[in-house]
């Protein structure tokens, strides 16, 4: 494993509630280690968090206890070296309504040592940005293009992105995933996102983390996860008992004879063992990571 | 031969991870002689971006074949399939195709086939293979 000071952003224990006396704490102990050239998919249901620990990644909120480091930082006092190398992608865009397209460009442009005019260009063609239009007018979704470009132009070697796609047309987003496969094309560059769209994140991430109950239940490699999670559907020969249950299943659904049971891993002994003791089929499925999710979430 | 990525059809919302799906697929493309030995594989690059799919998650699958000698990376030319047959006794490779006759079997059931017909319909499919693989 990488040690801390390898890791692009390393958080430990990390709590953090709103107001003075909030009894329920947004993050409760967050643990997350994310190494180089890691895609991470970060996933939650709706108000887990999500956008919470990313500012505090990025230093826009102060943290209530616990310890972040990024780029062996503390984001609260990020180095303006350390600042040139992130990109940020809001969930809501946060751009200059009076400027047009080009002129925000060029505004941001000054603050990057690294901006890349071509690349910036580029873009702005390929997703068919109108260059000239003044932003205020735009559509959402246009802005949230025009947020991803101000976000990549620099050439970041950590890009961190809140529901990136949310506001995106199907082509759009196909479009973004195309660029951000690009950014991550470099090894060392790192990229954070957060989603609920299970579809995106499988066709891009490497890693997976998912956030409930203010803390990171789960974090691991995308494909060690579907090799590993598995459902077994269970057809026994007589009515199971109630207290039907298997060690280390992740939710068990008992009807009669029949059982469903969500597996964080499965190996070949359980299946076998289960097929003698309770004289059942077993067939073992494979998840795709919405699956995942709800099993997760709902366990 | 040469196989272009739009010959690989990759599901990301499936529960089999997408090297798997690759992996399977290149084995597919050597067994039905879509792939003959020295043929070699599509670029990495590619394949990501053909497929829309992560780089690493292409390499990641190449790798794996190449640990079981289906393909082997040689120097300026990147994958190129080596050799036809797979390791594990007779033994072991049969256990590994019992899941899919089972499959064959129950769906044959469903369909009302008579244990020779279901026979005749594999036979059908061997010969069609062998067909591709010498045209």
């Amino acid at each position: 494993m990488f040690s801390m000071s390898d890791a692009v952003i390393h958080v430990r224990n990390l709590h953090k509630s709103y107001g003075r006396s909030a009894t329920k704490p947004v993050l409760n102990g967050v643990d997350l280690t994310v190494s180089p050239g890691m895609v991470l998919g970060l996933v939650g249901t709706n108000g887990e968090g999500k956008s919470t620990l990313i500012k505090c990644l990025l230093g826009l909120l102060r943290i209530t206890s616990g310890e972040i480091r990024v780029f062996g930082e503390d984001p609260w006092n990020l180095s303006a070296a350390s600042k040139a190398q992130i990109g940020y992608v809001p969930q809501e865009p946060a751009l200059l309504p009076w400027m047009t397209v080009r002129q925000q460009l060029a505004y941001a442009a000054a603050f990057f040592p690294t901006w890349d005019a071509t690349f910036a260009a580029e873009l702005v063609e390929r997703w068919r940005l109108p260059a000239n239009e003044r932003i205020g007018p735009l559509s959402l979704g246009q802005k949230q293009k025009v947020s991803i470009v101000l976000a990549l132009a620099h050439r970041p070697k950590l890009l961190i992105l809140d529901e990136p796609v949310a506001s995106l047309d199907p082509v759009a987003r196909r479009q973004f995933l195309e660029s951000l496969m690009q950014a991550a094309e470099t090894d060392d560059n790192t990229i954070l996102f957060s989603t609920h769209i299970t579809s995106d994140l499988e066709r891009i991430a490497s890693h997976l983390a998912m956030l409930k109950d203010g803390q990171i239940v789960l974090c691991d490699e995308l494909d060690h996860l579907k090799d590993r999670v598995k459902r077994l559907r269970i057809s026994a020969g007589a009515d199971l008992p109630r207290t039907f249950a298997i060690g280390g299943a992740l939710r068990t659904e008992v009807h009669g004879r029949n059982a469903l049971v969500a597996m964080a891993s499965v190996d070949a002994g359980l299946v076998e063992e289960l097929r003698t003791r309770w004289n059942a089929d077993v067939s073992v499925e494979d998840l795709n990571l919405e699956e995942i999710f709800v099993e997760m979430q709902i366990a | 031969m040469q196989v272009t990525p739009l010959q690989f059809e990759v599901h990301p919302s499936s529960g089999v991870p997408i090297y798997r799906q690759i992996m399977d697929q290149v084995r597919a493309l050597v067994a039905g002689g879509k792939l003959a030995p020295g043929d070699t594989l599509p670029s990495v690059r590619q394949m990501g971006a053909e497929l829309g799919i992560n780089m690493m998650t292409v390499s990641k699958a190449y790798s794996k074949l190449e640990a079981e000698g289906v393909v082997s990376r040689s120097r300026g030319q990147g994958m190129v399939v080596d050799r036809v047959d797979v390791g594990g006794t007779v033994a072991d490779r049969r256990k590994e195709l019992q899941p899919f006759a089972e499959q064959l079997v129950v769906r044959g059931i469903q369909l009302s086939l008579s244990d020779e017909q279901m026979l005749s319909v594999v036979k059908s499919s061997q010969r069609d293979l062998r067909d591709t693989a010498s045209a």
